[in-house]
């Protein structure tokens, strides 16, 4: 059945996508919709709630406000807040209320700013779309609105990330070991959007030679940096030995001659394309004996780094299958966009060997392989235990060292 | 796009003539060699009939329901009379879902296809449904599609109060830079004082009467007849009147 979801779960929403990315960024951040949209958010899809300050509000929007689209109440308490509390910038989310009565949330954050004197964005979004595309219009907008103004390359070579949040990177340290595989390959820490960095770095984006995209959230965000400053992009997630060695050569080669625009994995050949002769490993070599791919399901940028590390080290055929929104750039030839259940349930029919959040288990067939890929926008923090930093896991370890994940534990077992 | 394109929004109230003078308004833009797009924004999805011998179009809103984003722009904007560019935004049910919404979305879809950039229309004419009753009708005043807005009213009082509505909707919505209002649009019935009562209105939001249309049988004949009175009659008062009424809006 298409547009349903009625074996597993759903994924994060678009509003959430756009507070998880200004979530560090010092601005007064607020859904607008009725109350209970925000204890969604911090109970679910976002782990700094509780061990970091920021300023993410629900306006409460009620019946009779929406019903008579009392634009001027969430316009007073917002030039209100911020008036008391001085953010850097206010964000005006949509949800699903102010969608169906058509607020204007732009024109609305207009009005804040010519009250307020402080730079508001108004986000169009609607709890309908997912997380993904929040993201992207939220570093978008950030990257608009303030990385902006001359500015010249840093003296030191330097990079920025950008699609970095935890709904697709958690809090296990993957965003330190990006730093420090970075750092290893000669760049200085650029801006991050968004973990770690402050607006002001993030208005500094344009001082960085190049940007390494690692979510599709982060692709628009660099489409306009490389208009704005030329910094070519690359994408990819420095995953496994041999890819992460491909994806640092790209990314140096495009922070030196400044041109290249793409995602690293596009280039990795096929497991078992002619030319590639790895060195022997008997876990290897057996499990290369199987000819179902390893299926891989995720974000496009995650996945299809995972899928190319898991290639070019150990040979192992792979597809990604992808339920949230991505581009084409962003996938290899013969991986899929998997937007509905039915989509994911299909590509499973016969699988063998799948890397998925833990609550796909419940589409994969019994005989299958199954390894955690827990990921936060999916199933937040059930599987924290087992969500671990990918980027310092040794593939074959994790393909081959006893870490399939147990059958029949997932929400029905 | 056409960066120089001159986009305007035809608001009044339910059957004063909205999408007769709309569609007699693109004819005459037509004439002068302009390329015209007209948008009907009202779920009956009537507003371009008179340009296509009665012959309705596929709604934006119905072609989404039946193919999600899988459509063109060639699928939902026909050429109609003059080779006018055709489009109904289309809505719900009767007495269901919500036409505001779908105006929204509608307008919304038509913009992320790039309708503008294709067609490069030299004048847009967004045709509302009767009266601003809900945020979706709104949208066509909104930033980034009609620059201005014209209200058509007779002298009847129950025009009057809807056009007085609307004008106060474009004058509350100023601060948001949505359409400045452009005037009123005079469609006679020949009630007593009638020019004396729209003055007076148009004096209230500091506006004019940008053009009229005299009370008509040449007008009802046309419409009976599934056609716009500009090309039945193209020599007639009427079509001289509206032909004032473009080069006062379009100069």
């Amino acid at each position: 059945m298409r547009q349903v979801t009625g074996l597993t779960s759903t994924y994060s929403s678009d509003e959430f996508g756009i507070c998880s990315a200004l979530f560090e960024l010092g601005g007064l951040v607020v859904m607008h919709d009725a109350s209970g949209c925000n204890s969604t958010y911090t109970t679910h899809d976002e782990p700094r709630w509780y061990d970091m300050d920021s300023m993410v509000y629900i306006s409460a929007v009620s019946e009779i406000e929406a019903i008579m689209g009392d634009d001027d109440k969430l316009i007073r308490d917002v030039v209100s807040a911020a008036r008391e509390l001085k953010p850097r910038f206010t964000a005006l989310i949509g949800a699903p209320i102010p969608y169906m009565i058509g607020t204007d949330l732009p024109a609305v954050a207009g009005i804040v700013e010519e009250e307020t004197g402080i730079p508001s964005i108004g986000f169009p979004a609607n709890g309908m779309g997912l997380y993904t595309k929040g993201i992207s219009m939220a570093l978008a907008a950030v990257t608009e609105r303030f990385a902006q103004g001359e500015t010249g390359r840093s003296r030191e070579p330097s990079m920025n990330v950008i699609g970095l949040t935890p709904l697709d990177f958690s809090l296990n340290g993957t965003a330190e070991s990006i730093w420090r595989w970075a750092e290893a390959l000669g760049f200085r820490r650029g801006a991050c959007m968004a973990m770690g960095s402050s607006l002001d770095e993030i208005s500094r984006a344009g001082e960085a030679h190049v940007n390494l995209v690692v979510s599709y959230g982060g692709l628009e965000a660099a489409r306009i940096l490389e208009r704005r400053y030329g910094t070519p992009w690359i994408a990819g997630v420095p995953f496994g030995k041999a890819f992460a060695e491909r994806l640092g050569q790209l990314v140096l080669e495009a922070a030196g001659t400044g041109g290249r625009e793409m995602a690293a994995y596009r280039s990795v050949p096929r497991a078992g394309a002619a030319g590639r002769d790895p060195a022997p490993n008997p876990a290897r070599d057996a499990a290369r004996g199987k000819e179902s791919p390893l299926l891989v399901v995720g974000e496009s940028v995650y996945s299809a780094s995972f899928a190319a590390a898991v290639e070019l080290e150990l040979n192992i055929p792979t597809r990604v299958l992808c339920p949230v929104d991505t581009e084409d750039v962003l996938l290899r030839e013969g991986d899929r966009r998997t937007p509905e259940e039915d989509d994911l349930i299909e590509a499973f029919r016969g699988a063998e060997r799948v890397a998925a959040d833990p609550l796909f288990r419940q589409l994969v067939p019994e005989t299958a392989e199954f390894f955690d890929l827990p990921h936060e926008a999916f199933s937040g923090r059930i599987y924290d235990r087992v969500n671990r930093n990918m980027v310092d896991v040794p593939l074959d370890g994790f393909i081959f060292g006893g870490t399939k994940a147990p059958r029949g534990k997932g929400p029905r077992g | 796009m056409n960066q120089n394109a001159l986009k305007i929004a035809v608001y009044g109230k339910g059957g004063i003539g909205k999408s007769t003078i709309c569609s007699a308004l693109s004819l005459a833009l037509a004439e002068r060699g302009l390329k015209v797009m007209q948008i009907g924004c009202d779920p009956k999805a009537d507003s371009t009939m008179s340009l296509r011998a009665g012959r309705r179009l596929p709604t934006v809103l119905a072609t989404m329901r039946e193919r999600k984003d899988d459509f063109s722009l060639e699928d939902v904007c026909l050429e109609g009379a003059g080779g006018v560019i055709c489009v109904e935004a289309g809505g719900p049910l009767p007495g269901l879902g919500c036409a505001g919404r779908g105006i929204i979305t509608a307008l919304e879809k038509l913009k992320a296809k790039g309708v503008y950039g294709r067609y490069s229309p030299d004048a847009v004419i967004y045709d509302v449904l009767g009266d601003v009753v809900c945020g979706g009708f709104s949208m066509p005043m909104r930033s980034g599609f009609a620059d201005r807005v014209y209200i058509v009213t007779s002298g009847e009082n129950m025009s009057i109060y809807a056009a007085a509505n609307i004008a106060s909707a474009v004058r509350n919505f100023g601060e948001r830079g949505y359409a400045a209002l452009g005037g009123f649009i005079l469609n006679r019935r020949d009630v007593e004082n009638e020019r004396e009562k729209v003055l007076a209105l148009c004096g209230d939001f500091d506006s004019e009467i940008t053009g009229e249309l005299p009370l008509s049988e040449k007008i009802r004949e046309a419409e009976a007849r599934g056609k716009s009175f500009m090309e039945l009659f193209p020599k007639s008062e009427e079509a001289e009147c509206v032909r004032a009424l473009s080069r006062a809006i379009f100069t």
